[in-house]
């Protein structure tokens, strides 16, 4: 048994060092005789964590001496946890980051190492159109090189039960179609996220995108047609009061029921729909009338740590295990991203492929999202409104003057910039 | 290992003492020795020891309560967002509690929140005193009543919550076994009107096991003599339960409130798990918005100011409660 002095100095060692570890999650890279390590922060899941676990097995392989430490975190707080790591001087070596909500509150928290050099460096940067690279200050922060897009599914075998011919081309045909499931009264309409939150706007902006409308001109009679149009699916029923609260993994489940005629949803769902036991297909998000159908890009950020040790070897991991042709076709293979590369997108395997080819054609025509340090609250904002009318907790008319408002608001408490 | 003491060990410490220094020679007994603390000096280290004792409490209540609570109220008097969390926070006064007290949502997640207390204080009192009243009474059942309970309390608002979302999903189980009896299904999350008392409810579950030990401790120590006195006037179960039982545990109640308003307040878990503040903004408490404003929209000063609102507030419920409840002991 430890004597009183033995007990003394270990509880005195094991207290310090529960203070000096701090942080909750471990950030730092090491470099000892045996090699170097690298950290990186992901929250990857699924098909997602098996592809990028695969690449970095290929990159060690490739690279003896050379450790990728993957450290799972939490999505919703992966930007809290980098903001936090800067100021502890411990930023991961690599990270992902929900690029369309996170990059400018990243880059202005000086979480991201500056990628310029590198970028401008690497020989395969003409392959990339200028919209993977994300700039600040003519600076590039983050890079984009597989995008996720929104899109229509459909239950092919209940449109053929009710009539509908087949999937509709604008919002006007989109309501025809709900309509006529309604009357029909065995199928529900359709399914998708209406939560109070990012996700929830970014299912309904294409709504206004299409006719011009985006968060930096956010205001006028199309905002109000918009609100009034999910009013009237919401009262019709064709959309679930629940639409007010689930996310897109909660839709995607609604629709894989296979109780649902539609489905708005990403092309990371594609994978999943190859299981679902009915027909299924897939269109590009319905255009406002006079319109044409444009989304906002997702995607994950992939960046460097301001304060890693090691910048030169974690570029090294990117351009081998994430910028390379053969990680874009293993990313699509895998989980279904659409990689930008030029190409990997004219492979065959994606070419060829029907189901994804709306998504591929929404990249073409994507929309460009607010710059502004509070895109945050600006598409919260949006979030919000739209949630209070998929539940009925408000009127059209109340939620869209709220949007208007708020999301003014938040692009000038912002600093006032915005496209 | 044996903990039985040696005759050595088990006399006093000041005679083991007296026998066990070695003599130095010429020491005289009635000569104070330079090698043994003088008995003032010992009382005067004895007196200190337990300030020391408390050092580490001190610390761990400093570094984890006291210097976040700083940090938190000259956030809220600073202009605090992403850009400048690492550098300098210009100090704006009181101008975020001018804003955010003129802001109506934040008034409305303040009546949100009273409603949760509202509904969690009738919850641990009705269902609390009554529960605790049955498991006052011993045996097996009881035994496994509490340890049920206990399980309850003890499982993570991550599980619990996940699974009541489950539950109550407009497809799930409880609305499934609703359509088939033929009644229509209800929108227990989804509903503006209802998703604010179901999340309520899941909490109030949540806390109801607390309570019921909480209050069966104190029923536990009213003396049996009253009771039996009660039931000799011919008082019934109940009626000495209200009449004789809840006066006696009056200062444990005024503790189970406090604690029940301050669960209430701090309340986020359930609310983060279930419907996110939504829909709309229906479920949107002070700690929701609070969140929201922090670390979804980054808005770190206005998060704080709402966070040391509802400190606030809990302080102006919880103040005269405690002065009561003292006064109330040192009356008895």
């Amino acid at each position: 048994m430890p004597g009183p002095r033995t007990v003394r100095t270990i509880a005195a060692g094991a207290a310090t060092a529960l203070l000096l570890s701090g942080c909750a999650i471990s950030s730092q890279s090491a470099s000892t005789d045996e090699g170097t390590t690298l950290t990186f922060w992901s929250y990857y899941n699924g098909a997602q964590a098996d592809w990028l676990a695969a690449q970095v097995d290929q990159f060690e392989a490739d690279n003896p001496g050379v450790t990728i430490d993957i450290v799972k975190t939490v999505g919703d707080q992966q930007d809290q946890k980098l903001l936090a790591s800067v100021a502890t001087g411990s930023t991961p070596d690599l990270f992902i980051n929900n690029i369309v909500v996170d990059y400018p509150t990243l880059v202005a928290g000086e979480v991201t190492a500056d990628l310029t050099e590198y970028w401008e460096e690497y020989a395969d940067a003409t392959q990339y159109p200028e919209a993977a690279a994300w700039r600040t200050d003519g600076k590039v922060y983050n890079l984009l090189p597989f995008t996720n897009l929104i899109g229509l599914y459909y239950n092919a075998d209940i449109l053929a039960e009710v009539g509908i011919d087949g999937p509709p081309t604008t919002l006007d045909e989109l309501t025809e179609d709900l309509a006529a499931v309604a009357a029909d009264g065995r199928y529900k309409g359709l399914a998708l996220s209406g939560a109070p939150t990012v996700e929830g706007a970014w299912l309904f902006a294409p709504q206004l995108l299409g006719v011009g409308v985006d968060y930096c001109t956010f205001e006028g009679a199309e905002v109000e047609t918009a609100f009034a149009r999910a009013e009237t699916w919401a009262k019709a029923g064709s959309t679930p009061q629940a639409t007010a609260t689930w996310d897109q993994t909660d839709a995607w489940q609604q629709f894989a029921t296979g109780e649902f005629a539609f489905g708005i949803n990403g092309n990371w769902n594609l994978g999943n729909a190859g299981e679902a036991d009915f027909e299924w297909g897939t269109a590009q998000y319905p255009a406002p009338v006079g319109g044409e159908s444009i989304v906002y890009p997702g995607g994950e950020g992939f960046g460097i740590g301001s304060k890693s040790q090691h910048k030169d070897l974690a570029w090294s991991f990117i351009e081998q295990a994430v910028l390379s042709s053969d990680a874009g076709e293993a990313i699509f293979e895998t989980a279904g991203s659409i990689p930008v590369r030029a190409d990997v997108s004219e492979l065959p395997v994606i070419q060829e492929n029907l189901e994804v080819q709306p998504f591929v054609a929404a990249a073409h025509t994507a929309a460009s999202w607010p710059n502004n340090e509070n895109t945050a609250s600006i598409q919260t904002a949006l979030g919000k409104a739209i949630s209070s009318v998929w539940s009925g907790q408000t009127s059209a008319a109340e939620a869209s003057a709220a949007a208007i408002a708020d999301i003014a608001a938040a692009i000038e408490d912002g600093g006032g910039t915005c496209s | 290992m044996s903990l039985a003491l040696t005759d050595d060990e088990a006399r006093p410490v000041e005679a083991r003492s007296a026998s066990a220094a070695p003599r130095s020679a010429g020491s005289g007994p009635d000569r104070p020795r330079a090698d043994r603390p003088r008995p003032g000096a010992l009382r005067r280290v004895a007196a200190r020891t337990p300030i020391w004792f408390l050092v580490p409490a001190a610390g761990l209540l400093g570094g984890l309560a006291i210097y976040p609570l700083i940090v938190l109220v000259r956030m809220s008097l600073s202009d605090v967002g992403p850009t400048n969390i690492i550098g300098e926070w210009p100090a704006v006064g009181v101008d975020n509690f001018v804003a955010a007290f003129g802001d109506a949502e934040l008034w409305a997640a303040i009546w949100r929140t009273l409603v949760v207390a509202a509904v969690l204080l009738v919850s641990n009192f009705v269902l609390g005193f009554a529960a605790a009243s049955v498991l006052s009474a011993g045996g097996r059942v009881t035994e496994a009543v509490l340890a049920l309970l206990v399980f309850v309390w003890a499982l993570p608002p991550i599980v619990s919550g996940s699974t009541w979302k489950f539950l109550l999903d407009d497809s799930g189980p409880i609305n499934t076994a609703i359509a088939a009896l033929g009644l229509p299904t209800v929108s227990w999350l989804s509903s503006p009107d209802l998703a604010l008392y179901s999340v309520a409810a899941i909490i109030a579950w949540a806390a109801l096991p607390f309570s019921i030990l909480v209050i069966r401790g104190g029923l536990l120590a009213v003396s049996p003599e009253l009771i039996e006195a009660a039931a000799l006037d011919g008082a019934g179960f109940w009626r000495t339960q209200v009449r004789i039982v809840l006066p006696l545990i009056r200062p444990t109640l005024g503790i189970l409130a406090i604690l029940t308003v301050l669960y209430a307040f701090k309340s986020f878990d359930f609310f983060y798990v279930t419907t996110q503040g939504g829909p709309g903004t229906t479920t949107t408490t002070l700690p929701v918005l609070s969140y929201q404003l922090a670390f979804n929209d980054f808005q770190m000063s206005e998060g704080a100011t709402v966070a040391l609102i509802a400190m606030l507030a809990v302080a102006i419920f919880a103040v005269p409660y405690v002065r009561a409840v003292r006064r109330e002991e040192a009356g008895s």
